[in-house]
């Protein structure tokens, strides 16, 4: 227990930041999210990065997709209303090929809606939010130790992939305090220009300005060179068919956690702090014999499609507890394609599930029902 | 107070140090090597309004964070008590402040009213109410050890010079709130 340290949700993601390289943070402060800003307002200029308070959302994701093409490791982080001013920058970053991550700990909406309570309401924001499309990298954590690796797994997978990845936490991850065991953060490492004859787009990995190149970065559909492209070359759709197949074959993209899962008949899809209320429902019902196991998604975009649909073909019926009014319940139906029922458990009033709720619902289902009686009967 | 999950939740108003107190609980806690996750819930106030900090303590791991029936409940104000008073498990302690809850004769059985604020008060700082009411639980509870305990009170105050000694002293003045009357 040497190392042990009570450590805040929002805490580890600041932490995480920096044991990732993070070394540029751009933000403004709103509640449930203040305490990463505080958190690298306290600990970057100490190690020689930049914090800098924008004067509002736009600009603090504009900044840190500047700084990013500056040579940094940059992060931003926000809640739902700060979210959706982002929502313009996210566009840019992804066509830009710019690194970066944003937190978003999600509370209770839409706008000011219950500022301090707790919500999953941006699950599909984060996905959709922005105008076009494009594929989209979204990550979640149920535990401080979770909102930690994530942070660090978002820096990675926006390195490897050239675009803005989400890290989507809820109130309660964000404020909970756990003991956890985190290693010193290491020297922070700035990205360094490379001479390379390769060009500064596409395929190509990110080279911040200062190899001595001139870089054009545009907003505009644009070639691997960056120069415009709006006649017929579709040069943006190839960019994005090309990044959309690279996160379908990245293995560290397949992020899911199962919980008393083989031999269950019937499953709880969940995230964030939902998934621990479906661990404690998963406890109970195990105890009175009925074999109910949880997914829990820590990727939530690209969506697992195939791991669910692979559990639909194994259990009977599916539950999925959130805290909005169901939105991941949606590309779970989609995998699901009919295998087996798939029931919404919605709840947006800033509460969290009780345990018994979740395994109410869960008996409540058809199979559930069928389920007790098998028990009774065996 | 010994269970496999012990249900804690503290209580007052913004501004009482009901949120420091839970992370010194919790802090507490952890010395002792036991699992535990602390969770703040507060209004969109500054100031005021109805404040909680829910410590779930378990000799496992603990998947639901939350506190539904407190085991333990500490109210610092009327609101708070107005309001998490009745959401406590069978044979629950509760421990109030005496300006919480006026003297009535239909008080729940295991309610134990103490005069936290003005204890603080006598001490020169009502700021420190908090640090009164910890050392009141340790003792009437025995959730976590004072040994535990004393070491999360100070290194709540690490490096604030006079403030390690009044807190201190509030911590060993609740202590003597809680003890059984001789």
């Amino acid at each position: 227990m040497d190392g042990m340290r009570l450590v805040m949700g929002n805490e580890a993601v600041a932490l995480g930041a920096l044991a990732a390289g993070c070394d540029f943070y751009a933000g403004y402060p709103i509640t449930p999210a203040s305490e990463i800003l505080e958190g690298m307002a306290r600990l970057l200029p100490p190690r020689g990065g930049v914090f800098l308070q924008m004067e509002d959302e736009l600009g603090a994701l504009a900044a840190v997709i500047g700084a990013a093409w500056g040579g940094a490791r940059a992060m931003t982080a926000t809640s739902g209303p700060g979210f959706s001013l982002m929502q313009e920058h996210i566009g840019y970053a992804a066509i830009t090929q710019t690194p970066c991550v944003v937190v978003d700990v999600q509370r209770g909406g839409p706008s000011t809606g219950l500022p301090t309570l707790p919500a999953q309401g941006d699950a599909m924001q984060a996905r959709w939010g922005t105008h076009g499309d494009r594929p989209a990298i979204v990550l979640t954590a149920a535990s401080v130790r979770g909102a930690y690796e994530a942070t660090i797994q978002a820096f990675t997978l926006a390195e490897a992939h050239r675009q803005p990845v989400v890290l989507l936490l809820d109130a309660v991850v964000a404020h909970m305090r756990e003991p956890v065991d985190l290693p010193p953060p290491p020297a922070p490492s700035q990205r360094r220009p490379v001479r390379s004859p390769e060009p500064p787009f596409g395929e190509h990995p990110f080279t911040p300005f200062g190899a001595g190149r001139p870089i054009v970065v545009t907003g505009l559909s644009h070639d691997d060179e960056g120069l415009p492209r709006t006649g017929s070359a579709r040069a943006s759709e190839r960019m994005l068919r090309a990044t959309e197949a690279r996160m379908a074959a990245d293995p560290a993209l397949a992020g899911l956690d199962r919980y008393r899962l083989d031999d269950a008949q019937v499953a709880i899809v969940s995230y964030g702090v939902t998934a621990r209320v479906a661990r404690a429902a998963i406890d109970t019902l195990r105890q009175a014999g009925l074999p109910v196991g949880g997914l829990e998604l820590t990727v939530l975009w690209p969506f697992p499609e195939r791991e669910v649909a692979d559990l639909a073909a194994r259990v009977d019926a599916i539950l999925v507890p959130e805290l909005n009014l169901g939105q991941m319940v949606l590309p779970v139906r989609a995998a699901v394609a009919g295998r087996c029922p798939v029931t919404s458990l919605g709840r947006a009033d800033g509460t969290l599930f009780q345990p018994d709720e979740v395994a109410e619902a869960v008996r409540a289902l058809p199979a559930g029902t069928a389920m007790g009686r098998d028990q009774r009967h065996a | 107070m010994r269970k496999d999950r012990l249900g804690v939740r503290l209580s007052g108003r913004g501004g009482q140090g009901v949120m420091l107190a839970g992370a010194i609980f919790a802090t507490a806690a952890m010395y002792d090597g036991r699992h535990v996750v602390e969770t703040p819930t507060y209004g969109p106030e500054a100031r005021l309004g109805a404040t909680k900090v829910e410590i779930v303590l378990a000799d496992e791991e603990i998947a639901f964070p939350a506190v539904d029936r407190a085991d333990l409940l500490l109210c610092l104000s009327r609101d708070a008590y107005a309001k998490f008073g009745r959401a406590v498990a069978p044979g629950a302690l509760i421990i109030v402040d005496e300006t919480a809850v006026p003297l009535t004769a239909d008080l729940p059985a295991g309610l134990v009213r103490l005069p936290l604020r003005a204890t603080a008060r006598d001490l020169g700082a009502e700021m420190v109410t908090n640090v009164v009411a910890l050392g009141a639980i340790c003792r009437l509870s025995e959730a976590v050890t004072a040994s535990s305990l004393t070491a999360a009170v100070a290194e709540a105050v690490q490096g604030k010079g006079d403030l390690r000694e009044l807190n201190a002293r509030a911590l060993a003045a609740g202590m003597r709130l809680g003890a059984p009357a001789a």
